[in-house]
């Protein structure tokens, strides 16, 4: 029971992280439909940043925090300026190549600053674990999945309230109607790609101040997209909800199968899974089923 | 395209030709004596070269069969491959398989790996199947790692020389003549798929796979046919490689190498037979270049220089070429060679 509740906490702490990088894909899905598949790599770059911050500049976290987010409001602006803006309107294939080959490009710049690559965070949160019943819990957990909760709420209310989250919104829902009524659509798409580089930038800080900086950090990026399937690309409730069954699945069957299969089977769950959705319901639990018309 | 001028059709058979003309076949002949004579006049060490670029040719060709002509996108190309490199791999070095056997069941094993993971095809597309294909490259380099009473595991699974008969192919221009072979068949055999009944019903998927449908073209079939074939050649580059190198590690089938699979044949032009072959002469050989000439080149005569320049520069740079491709040249090289050709056709008057 104790071994239970510790994998169910850790699970739903990873798993809200991993459905705060999904929120950032379905974003830029939805509002221009660019499929980017530079998450992880995106994740990957502003954690070595925030590393780069923190430990190399030696910021205080009130200031290396702001920058990090600066960094990435920058890295998302660039992305999108240089390599998507002239793809505007080219086939889904050219759109989606071209995230591989930025993310490539990242992952370049990633080793040629960081050639070590492997390393550790200073300690963000505290350690001291923290004992619910029988089970203990490291309050890293706690902490990871009370920040991306709050995010959660602040985005919500972001999308509900402000101009520019109610602009995306519309972007989303009709881009003509959007254009027709004087919002540059071109600045949504821009606006949406900040946004993802933001939320993957906050992911991986809070994914490596647990498990450190490595070069899986690719890899939790690409888990992100299991969330997406499972939850279905063009919904934001699909990714909240989705993303801590995936963090539960990987956890749970991570630590209960472990025994019967091979080892690490925990790192090839959320893959599993995106086959088996892929096969049984291809749009997700809350995506839109696409009707086509010749 | 136009013909040359003068050039007329009376027959069907003409008009079906590859090669129309006496040009064109001098041109043709010249270029294979050339290529075949290359042991005569490249050193061991380029010809290893061309043995990367040989193998290389025969995934890209399944690669631009199953992307450029069907319009699937898979990410996962690196991974098949893999399954045809290890299949080889064990069959001849623990069953003691002979070498042919063990070729064709690596292309065998590859598609069918292929078929399983394309199966979704055929109620997604796009992005869902780059996921798809992208979860599948994952879980089989983990199987692979992980499975290691057969395929070694991590430590890697040592592969004996490729052998026919009684004749070993042990130097760098015996295999080259092996895999040179293999590389003109494949080429061949894409060539003409694409002009016959099956080509003309992946383009018509490929362009709306829905009209396709609609116009009686089985969608099943052929998406799954495309699967096939496409894995089919991945598996025997990889048999090939797995020959070639002698020994095999799950770490050179990686992901990034599946995405460099598909920035060869989008800078090399998609849905075109001189497509892949450009694109993957001008990538491996950048590759060549910048690991082994200008790399250690610059680190000796700048001192100064970061710790990751070496392992950092190269995929920095791969990534700028794709980006810079779909940007300016979305058509790829083989594009541009048909507006250099047309050119030189129609000068003096060239408009």
């Amino acid at each position: 029971m104790a071994e239970f509740l510790q994998l169910l906490i850790s699970g739903l702490a990873v798993g809200m992280v991993y459905a705060l990088i999904a929120l950032g894909f379905v974003v830029v899905w939805k509002s221009s439909s660019v499929a980017n598949l530079a998450l992880g790599q995106l994740v990957l770059f502003s954690s070595w940043f925030t590393y780069g911050m923190l430990v190399q500049a030696n910021f205080p976290l009130w200031l290396g925090f702001p920058v990090v987010i600066l960094f990435a409001l920058l890295l998302g602006w660039i992305i999108e300026r240089f390599a998507l803006r002239p793809l505007i309107a080219q086939p889904i294939l050219s759109l989606i190549t071209v995230t591989l080959g930025v993310a490539y490009f990242v992952e370049g710049i990633v080793t040629f600053i960081w050639p070590w690559s492997v390393d550790a965070l200073p300690r963000l949160f505290p350690i001291e674990p923290f004992h619910l019943g029988a089970a203990v819990v490291s309050q890293e957990y706690v902490w990871v999945a009370g920040i991306s909760l709050i995010m959660f709420v602040l985005l919500t209310l972001f999308f509900r309230y402000h101009k520019m989250g109610i602009a995306m919104r519309a972007t989303a829902d009709d881009q003509l109607a959007v254009q027709a009524c004087g919002i540059p659509v071109t600045r949504i798409f821009s606006r949406s790609w900040m946004f993802a580089c933001v939320v993957a930038a906050v992911g991986g800080i809070l994914i490596s101040s647990i498990g450190g900086i490595s070069y899986g950090l690719v890899e939790t990026g690409l888990k992100a997209f299991s969330v997406v399937i499972l939850g279905g690309l063009d919904s934001f409730v699909g990714a909240v909800v989705a993303g801590p069954i995936i963090g539960l699945c990987e956890n749970l069957g991570g630590g209960y199968l472990t025994p019967f299969l091979w080892a690490g089977v925990k790192d090839i769950i959320p893959f599993i899974i995106i086959i088996i959705v892929m096969l049984i319901k291809p749009y997700g639990l809350f995506g839109e089923v696409r009707i086509e018309r010749i | 395209m136009g013909l040359p001028s003068g050039t007329r059709n009376y027959t069907y058979a003409q008009d079906m030709a590859i090669l129309r003309t006496k040009t064109h076949w001098a041109l043709f002949t010249g270029f294979l004596v050339l290529l075949f004579a290359a042991p005569l006049y490249m050193g061991n060490y380029w010809l290893g070269v061309a043995n990367l670029i040989g193998i290389t040719l025969i995934a890209a060709t399944g690669l631009n069969i199953l992307i450029g002509y069907c319009g699937q996108l898979s990410i996962g190309h690196a991974g098949f491959i893999a399954v045809g490199a290890y299949t080889s791999a064990i069959l001849t070095n623990r069953l003691e398989l002979p070498f042919l056997v063990g070729l064709i069941c690596a292309g065998l094993v590859a598609g069918l790996i292929g078929l399983i993971f394309g199966i979704p095809s055929v109620r997604v597309k796009g992005f869902y199947l780059a996921i798809t294909t992208i979860a599948a490259q994952f879980i089989i380099i983990w199987v692979i790692n992980h499975w290691s009473a057969l395929t070694g595991g991590f430590v890697g699974i040592k592969v004996p020389y490729a052998s026919i008969g009684g004749f070993v192919f042990r130097s760098e221009a015996s295999q080259f003549y092996l895999i040179m072979l293999i590389v003109v068949l494949c080429t061949f055999f894409a060539k003409n798929l694409a002009r016959t009944r099956v080509g003309r019903a992946f383009i018509a998927v490929r362009d709306n796979d829905l009209a396709a449908e609609v116009m009686g073209i089985n969608l099943f079939y052929y998406k799954m046919l495309a699967f096939f074939i496409g894995c089919f050649m991945a598996g025997i580059a990889g048999s090939l490689l797995a020959h070639w190198i002698g020994f095999m590690n799950a770490e050179q089938f990686t992901l990034t190498e599946s995405i460099l699979y598909i920035g060869m044949i989008i800078i090399g032009g998609l849905g075109t037979t001189l497509g892949p072959i450009l694109g993957v002469v001008f990538i491996r050989l950048l590759q060549q270049l910048l690991t082994v000439e200008l790399v250690p080149f610059l680190e000796k005569s700048l001192t100064a220089l970061p710790g990751g320049f070496a392992t950092g520069v190269t995929p920095m740079l791969f990534g700028l070429v794709i980006v810079l491709f779909l940007i300016l040249e979305p058509r790829g090289l083989a594009h541009r060679w048909t507006l250099i050709k047309s050119a030189y056709r129609l000068w003096p008057f060239s408009y």
